[in-house]
């Protein structure tokens, strides 16, 4: 296939990319110097740096992105931890059971996330099922403060994407050498000696990806804190999202809320640069 | 690995499955329970097991006042609805040519969603679920037809250039959300576009084209160069050895990459929340319900909550050997 028909065939999608996340990038840097409401989106007024300069002095800032830090600090390795040790339970049942337990384990990753969100805070609410538990377990009454709805915050996390991870691992068991399992067999390796020495070894590759992709999908964490907190700064619970978010629809800087998001993107850049150069290595050896 | 053989550890390994089962699928069950229940039983300090249940918080949802004979409208609604989906699924036996069969019941079906508002007074509830529809259906045609497109060239191209667009959309899939959705705010607001299912559509296209590119290409990989290429021997240009030989041996593959765009559409909150005022898709809809000082909120957010899991349940039920394999062939290939 040549140049040429490859820009034909590849022209629309390359085309929207363009129109459509590469110009609202620059945009974003372009509006993120401008002071801008909802009153004068069309006629945003020229501020310089202005913008920039006011996030990174802002406190609310700084304490939503170590929130976020720590979200995924607290998140990403649960995800890899339960996600392999159910993916190897998982792999010793076999038949119609496997697929009735993989089915109940996706629901909560493919349900909307606002709708499984909700669905979790209706466990807490007065008349919740888990508020009554706790209750009853720690004879201690259950409210909302900066430390349950951060906990809260942290278990819908786990909640929600071990289902990934789990499925990914499952995957990846699926694949392993089955000469060598049995060498180390005869070899007398007891199972945990297994699972360290070749089972881990094999699924390197899918940890790496799995700690890169989660990694880069928590730090834009946003549906469940939206919905556990209400945006109610009493929690202390903002991520580096809904505080942008808060920014640009409650506060009215729209402008600030860009440059906020720009700042956002050059945070990524730490883990998503290491991550593009594997990927680029990798095509061009395929090629 | 090896099973384990040892009756207790065989007991042990079903004990942890099935806490992990409880543990995943409590927050539905609870939220189903509490949607059928009164609202006097579903804000009981200690949880009801036994109540007698009502669809109520349903009728509240979807219909604004309730007709004469529900009975008959619903049996006959309900009818219609599982004559089009048997027809759906039997198409294949069916001695009639398969798209004509498949038009049928999609005309069926839109024009169900049509009747129903005539006959019965519904709630705004329909209307969202409507706009998602329209979303979910628009998102999965313009982005499925870029897509393979793309994919197949991407697949079959070697130079340098394929792997530029391929890291880049890599890089655009991994930045936050609000730093293009802020933008697009602006774009739409000089195009006057605010609010519009189109404006909603172009965007989710967009963000989904670099996941959706990535995973058709994968699919086109595994097709074998000789099976176009002895066709454009018979004379046939490339883009008809695409259009006659390749898509159709792609077909499993487009249905998964077809089946993450909707879940991907369908479940997008802060893009839709930002570009729209009223016309809400469902997430944005049901967000409404959470917090407020309404107590009946309860009760409606779990009735909202459940109208909008069955359809994908549905979905997943059909799909789930594409779901399963499409999440482990994306990982696996990185």
């Amino acid at each position: 296939m040549d140049r040429r028909i490859f820009l034909g065939f590849a022209g629309p999608s390359i085309i929207v990319m363009l129109l459509l996340m590469v110009l609202p990038l620059a945009m974003a840097i372009w509006l993120g110097m401008h002071f801008m409401t909802f009153d004068n989106v069309l006629e945003p007024q020229w501020v310089g740096l202005r913008n920039f300069v006011a996030a990174l002095g802002d406190e609310r800032f700084w304490q939503s992105f170590n929130f976020t830090a720590l979200y995924i600090a607290v998140v990403v390795p649960s995800w890899i931890v339960i996600g392999f040790i159910v993916a190897l339970l998982l792999d010793q049942v076999t038949g119609l059971a496997r697929g009735v337990y993989l089915s109940i384990f996706l629901l909560p990753f493919i349900i909307v996330p606002i709708v499984g969100t909700i669905m979790f805070r209706q466990l807490f609410e007065p008349s919740g099922l888990l508020r009554w538990v706790y209750q009853e377990l720690l004879n201690e009454r259950f409210r909302y403060t900066e430390q349950t709805v951060k906990a809260l915050i942290f278990l819908h996390g786990i909640w929600y994407v071990t289902p990934f991870t789990l499925v990914v691992y499952f995957a990846g068991l699926q694949t392993l050498p089955p000469d060598l399992m049995e060498a180390s067999g005869i070899d007398g390796a007891s199972r945990l000696q297994k699972i360290r020495h070749i089972v881990i070894p094999h699924v390197r590759s899918l940890t790496l990806f799995i700690l890169l992709f989660s990694i880069m999908d928590s730090y834009r964490v946003f549906d469940s804190v939206f919905v556990l907190t209400g945006l109610n700064p009493l929690y202390k619970a903002n991520t580096i999202m809904t505080y942008t978010y808060q920014t640009a629809t409650q506060f009215e800087r729209l402008g600030k809320a860009n440059a906020m998001a720009v700042l956002t993107v050059i945070g990524i850049m730490v883990v998503l640069i290491p991550n593009l150069y594997l990927s680029w290595k990798e095509q061009i050896a395929e090629r | 690995m090896d099973p384990v053989t040892s009756r207790p550890g065989r007991v042990l390994i079903h004990v942890f499955l099935l806490a992990f089962a409880i543990y995943s699928v409590v927050p539905f069950l609870w939220t189903a329970l509490q949607s059928i229940k009164k609202l006097r039983d579903a804000s009981s300090r200690t949880p009801k097991f036994l109540f007698s249940p009502t669809l109520e918080n349903y009728e509240d949802l979807w219909l604004r006042s309730t007709p004469e004979n529900p009975e008959a409208l619903a049996f006959f609604l309900l009818l219609a609805l599982s004559l089009l989906v048997c027809l759906l699924i039997f198409a294949q036996h069916i001695p009639l040519r398969r798209n004509l069969v498949y038009g049928i019941a999609l005309s069926g079906l839109v024009g169900l969603l049509w009747l129903i508002p005539q006959v019965l007074d519904m709630a705004r509830f329909y209307d969202f679920f409507i706009n998602t529809l329209i979303v979910t259906v628009g998102t999965i045609v313009v982005s499925i037809s870029f897509g393979c497109l793309a994919g197949y060239a991407l697949a079959r191209y070697a130079g340098l250039l394929g792997v530029v667009v391929l890291i880049a959309a890599l890089a655009f899939r991994a930045l936050p959300r609000l730093a293009y959705v802020l933008p697009y705010y602006w774009i739409g607001s000089a195009l006057n576009l605010i609010d519009s299912h189109i404006l909603v559509i172009i965007t989710l296209v967009a963000v989904n084209q670099p996941f959706t590119i990535w995973m058709l290409r994968s699919f086109f990989m595994e097709i074998p160069k000789d099976l176009e290429e002895s066709a454009m021997v018979d004379g046939a240009g490339r883009l008809v050895a695409f259009a006659r030989v390749i898509i159709p041996v792609m077909w499993p593959g487009i249905v998964a990459t077809a089946l993450f765009t909707l879940l991907l559409a369908y479940n997008e909150f802060l893009l839709v929340r930002i570009l729209t005022q009223t016309n809400w898709t469902l997430p944005v809809a049901i967000s409404r319900f959470t917090g407020g000082e309404d107590p009946r909120h309860l009760t409606l957010a779990a009735a909202a909550a459940v109208s909008s899991t069955i359809p994908i349940i549905i979905v997943i039920l059909f799909f789930q050997k594409q779901l399963v394999k499409g999440l482990a062939a994306g990982a696996v290939k990185g």
